[in-house]
């Protein structure tokens, strides 16, 4: 008879194996794992396109080509899990989304000719003829902005609306206020639409799992088989009522979710699902094995960004019984997975010291730590009390959301500060006086440009969204959305929204040494700078002069402090910047993994780095900033660096291998987060790597198909790396940045 | 007064309790053939060279910016010793601190004595890492604890490997014992020397005070250094992992 821990066993080896098939069939992806499955063979998708354009936009294109993804996936039943369903593709891929898109799709005929027609990487995306924004265009490119303008998903569901509901639910609401609201007919056709299609989903894997019943030998599989039968057959129309229904009906609506626009949002995973676990023990129906079980399996499903803990309105500790299981569940499974403990001044330690414990023991980048105290008081600045600020939960790769509630576009709105530099640096170059407070004054000029054009791309899209790609699956977990008949970029209770910084510490660094050098010490004159950044460090010599200037998070360094005067200055242009309509901007110090990509567009900056290479990495220092690499060092400058409105500058950061359960890590890494976050630190994403092991499995990736890495805020099998980003975490890991 | 400081790593996990920065003093009486620390024996500020670093610009004189010509010594003050302790004092809590290293730090005495001073007042916690062949009872008796290497048993052998004979060190274990301070022994394990490891351990064990007795295994992390400062130094055997397994039993930790 096969055990919980047999079958696990199983289910990682697939995941194994659909790892490689995936890296074959994508390509390399520098991306979240997603949880995705192969393609099979016969897997297609023929797309509508509703505009002249070539691509689909709005209520009815959406609707319509959701349903036709959807449709052609084909039911995932694993006879070893509990809970069936997985996503292979989703619907952006066929707007041209090149970002996103594998190598299967991009290879299809059909596919090439609709790339071969993009003249920009998002350009069919959105929907330019109808709502073109030619004019903001240039200042967008000079600044290297990541607009977000035709960004979806980032925002989180409230799955207790869900939960309460279930599909069939969302269909008698559809229905109510289609009826209070005749003149929304083309948003509600369009979620019902979408609706019908889950359930249609929901009806495959039923199929799918009769199917397989009668060839089943082994009798506890065909028990399992027969039960997960009777649980999608109850939430095929029906609110989950059981704890393994709540998972199985998140597993299919995540599932949905992914295949619209990738939305990864989870919940607060310990509080809505434990009303379902004390139910199901008080009534005899789980025990704590099957439950670790559901939810390894949730988890593998699908890398949603789940919180664990955390803090009531009242400063109540909120961690349970379900808390520990969920981090014995993740361990028990141990894939990418995302998790985020809160942590707060009441916090149970034996909670975190556990959590810490599974980091050092799975080396696998998870669990991640958030610190209650600097976000929630961070955000209650923008005017929210105290309770919404605690329900801003961590649901991304780097952000917080409050679910059902905010429309954050966290995490798709950066500025390239970097290249806002190189610009100050063109405009001062044939100034006569020349020094780094005049460079400081240009620089904030530029910035409050950068900032006005970020601002009217943002408040272009939020204006036109619902116009190009209407949320129509998340909208159904959302607040107001089904109540007045529009999208949730329309009506969200809070529009505040994030934009990053990309590059600070490049641009600290270049100012530190610019002062250091050029005018403190007087190496260097400001002819020979411009000279060297002209001919991209022609002269070693320089470089290293600009190199070996003090750096950012060395501590106490002229960097350091010039990266404090770079934060109030990015703090003060997005918060001066006026937005209509109650929406407002919050600050963030967070790249994502655009480095490569961002420092490709900067030409040679002071700080010694050549044109065209990496930009550093969040609120990361450089490379080399000190000697021992000391994460103390990292952790004080980063703290010092936070915006302080409730959005992130985390801290990324690698351990020496040699931090071990045996020689006290538990205790080191706890005491180490408890002091980032003492001084004010928002996030830290920790990675515990055998540096051997690294270095090998850089060289042949293909023998490490399990290492886990995180990569920014999210972890990604190291092997599906590209062999350049791969380079960079080994960089990082290496040189402590 | 001044001090001549090696270095100052920051973030040191391995040295002692908790989260601590390591302050490396220059100037050792010890000359151990396996030393990985070699810049921080002379006792006058000395330039390290790396080759492999270097740019080929001809300006050495005008200042090394490549990595290439290193100077080894700086001389500090207490206080500025403390500004650089005190900025992980957020880390310290729970057992972390500053532990002063070397080199010999009570081959600095009175230097030493003004940097734990300034330490204490500002609620850091202090260890030394010492030789032992030095002892100043009041430096030790404001401690949180001590490390000391015993790292041969025969006194002969011990002469031939690290300078100096082993007495006025094994005495100075038992004088530290009676102090009621914790100490933390050592012994980095060379495998082509009988360092007489079951002596050690059974005289340690003997010493009431010893928390705990760890063997470190030899690295080469010293041989590129000496290279550095010109100097040639043996290159002896990593043990193996078998080795260092066996040898564990005589470790122990109270």
């Amino acid at each position: 008879m096969l055990s919980y821990a047999d079958r696990l066993r199983a289910m990682r080896e697939t995941k194994i194996r659909h790892t490689f098939e995936k890296k074959k069939q994508n390509g390399y992806t520098d991306l979240d794992d997603f949880g995705t499955v192969p393609v099979t063979a016969e897997y297609d998708v023929e797309p509508w396109y509703n505009s002249s354009n070539g691509s689909f936009y709005g209520y009815d294109g959406m609707s319509e080509n959701f349903c036709r993804v959807i449709d052609a996936h084909e039911p995932y039943v694993d006879p070893m899990e509990m809970l069936c369903g997985r996503w292979r593709d989703m619907l952006i891929n066929y707007r041209g989304d090149i970002h996103f898109m594998p190598d299967w799709l991009k290879e299809k005929k059909k596919n090439t000719e609709f790339l071969e027609s993009i003249t920009d990487q998002w350009a069919k995306s959105w929907d330019e003829q109808r709502f073109p924004y030619d004019e903001l265009k240039p200042l967008q490119e000079k600044y290297n902005i990541q607009t977000g303008i035709d960004s979806d998903a980032h925002f989180a569901c409230d799955y207790k609306i869900g939960f309460e509901l279930g599909f069939g639910g969302f269909l008698d609401k559809i229905e109510k206020y289609r009826k209070i609201n005749p003149d929304k007919a083309a948003f509600y056709d369009a979620e019902e639409k979408v609706v019908r299609a889950i359930i249609r989903f929901v009806d495959r894997h039923i199929d799918e799992i009769k199917r397989l019943i009668p060839g089943e030998t082994r009798p506890e599989i065909k028990a399992n088989l027969e039960d997960m039968l009777a649980t999608c057959e109850a939430v095929r129309l029906g609110a989950p009522k059981t704890f393994k229904e709540a998972c199985q009906w998140t597993a299919f609506f995540n599932c949905a979710s992914r295949i619209y626009t990738r939305d990864g949002a989870g919940f607060q995973l310990d509080g809505l699902l434990l009303p379902y676990y004390e139910n199901d023990v008080k009534n005899g129906i789980l025990d704590d094995e099957t439950a670790k079980f559901l939810i390894a399996n949730l988890l593998l499903i699908d890398p949603h960004y789940y919180q664990i803990s955390g803090v009531d309105e009242n400063d109540c500790d909120m961690i349970s019984h379900l808390s520990y299981l969920i981090l014995d569940a993740a361990d028990s499974i141990n894939i990418a997975c995302n998790l985020t403990v809160r942590v707060h001044e009441n916090c149970d330690r034996e909670f975190l010291k556990k959590a810490v414990y599974y980091l050092l023991k799975n080396k696998n980048g998870w669990p991640r730590f958030c610190n209650d105290k600097a976000l929630a008081e961070g955000y209650m600045r923008t005017g929210a009390d105290k309770k919404t600020a605690r329900e801003r939960i961590a649901v991304g790769c780097n952000w917080m959301a409050i679910p059902g509630k905010e429309f954050p576009m966290n995490d798709v709105v950066k500025i390239n500060i970097a290249k806002v530099l190189d610009e100050s640096l063109k405009d001062m170059k044939n100034e006569e006086n020349k020094s780094t407070e005049r460079l400081f004054r240009i620089y904030n000029e530029h910035l409050r440009k950068a900032v006005e054009v970020t601002a009217a791309g943002i408040n272009l899209h939020l204006d036109h969204q619902w116009e190009v790609t209407p949320e129509l699956v998340m909208n159904l977990m959302m607040h107001n959305t089904l109540e007045r008949g529009e999208d949730i970029s329309q009506c969200a209770e809070l529009y505040t929204v994030g934009v990053d910084g990309a590059g600070l510490a490049v641009v600290a660094d270049s100012f530190g040494a610019l002062e250091t050098r050029v005018e403190n010490e007087k190496i260097l004159n400001w002819e020979q700078v411009y000279k060297a950044l002209d001919n991209n460090f022609e002269n070693e010599r320089v470089r290293l002069i600009l190199n070996s200037a003090p750096k950012y998070c060395q501590g106490g360094t002229v960097s350091d402090e010039w990266a404090k005067k770079l934060t109030d200055s990015w703090v003060s242009a997005i918060r001066a910047q006026e937005m209509p309509a109650g929406r407002q901007l919050i600050p963030g110090w967070f790249s994502w993994a655009r480095t490569i990509e961002y420092g490709s567009k900067v030409g040679a900056t002071p700080n010694g780095r050549r044109a065209g290479e990496p930009i550093s990495h969040g609120a990361n220092p450089n490379p080399h900033f000190r000697g021992d690499g000391a994460p103390t060092a990292q952790s004080n400058g980063i703290a010092s660096v936070q915006c302080g409105w409730g959005n992130t500058a985390p801290l990324q950061i690698e351990f020496d291998p040699c931090v071990t359960i045996e020689n006290g890590g538990v205790e080191i890494i706890e005491k180490f987060i408890l002091a980032h976050f003492a001084q004010g630190g928002t996030l830290i994403n920790i990675n515990v790597l055998d540096g051997d092991t690294l270095a090998r499995a850089n060289e042949n990736p293909e023998l490490y198909p399990d290492l886990v890495v995180r990569v920014t805020g999210f972890t990604a099998y190291f092997a599906t790396l590209s062999p350049q980003f791969r380079q960079l975490v080994v960089d990082r890991f290496l040189h402590g940045v | 007064m001044t001090g001549l400081i090696a270095d100052i790593q920051r973030a040191s996990l391995h040295d002692g309790n908790g989260i601590r920065t390591t302050v490396f003093f220059k100037g050792c009486p010890l000359s151990c053939k396996w030393c990985h620390n070699p810049e921080c024996i002379g006792t006058a500020p000395e330039e390290l060279f790396y080759p492999d670093k270097c740019i080929g610009c001809g300006m050495c004189k005008d200042g090394c910016y490549s990595g290439a010509r290193v100077i080894c010594g700086q001389e500090m003050t207490a206080e500025d010793v403390l500004s650089e302790v005190k900025l992980d004092i957020t880390y310290y809590t729970g057992g972390g601190g500053v532990t002063f290293s070397g080199g010999e730090p009570l081959m600095q005495q009175e230097f030493l004595r003004e940097a734990i001073d300034l330490c204490k007042k500002a609620g850091i916690g202090c260890a030394v890492e010492t030789s032992l062949l030095y002892f100043d009872e009041d430096i030790f008796k404001t401690l949180d604890f001590v490390m000391a290497d015993l790292k041969i048993w025969n006194s002969g052998l011990h002469r031939e490997y690290v300078g100096v004979s082993n007495e006025i060190i094994k005495e100075n274990f038992k004088r530290l014992n009676t102090l009621g301070i914790p100490i933390i022994a050592r012994t980095p394990v060379i495998s082509e020397i009988d360092q007489g490891i079951p002596e050690i351990s059974a005289f340690l064990k003997t010493l009431d005070n010893v928390i705990k007795y760890e063997l470190l295994p030899y690295h080469p992390l010293g041989i590129s250094k000496a290279q550095a400062l010109g100097r040639d130094m043996t290159r002896f055997t990593t043990p193996r992992k078998e080795t260092m397994e066996e040898l564990n039993k005589y470790a122990f930790i109270r």
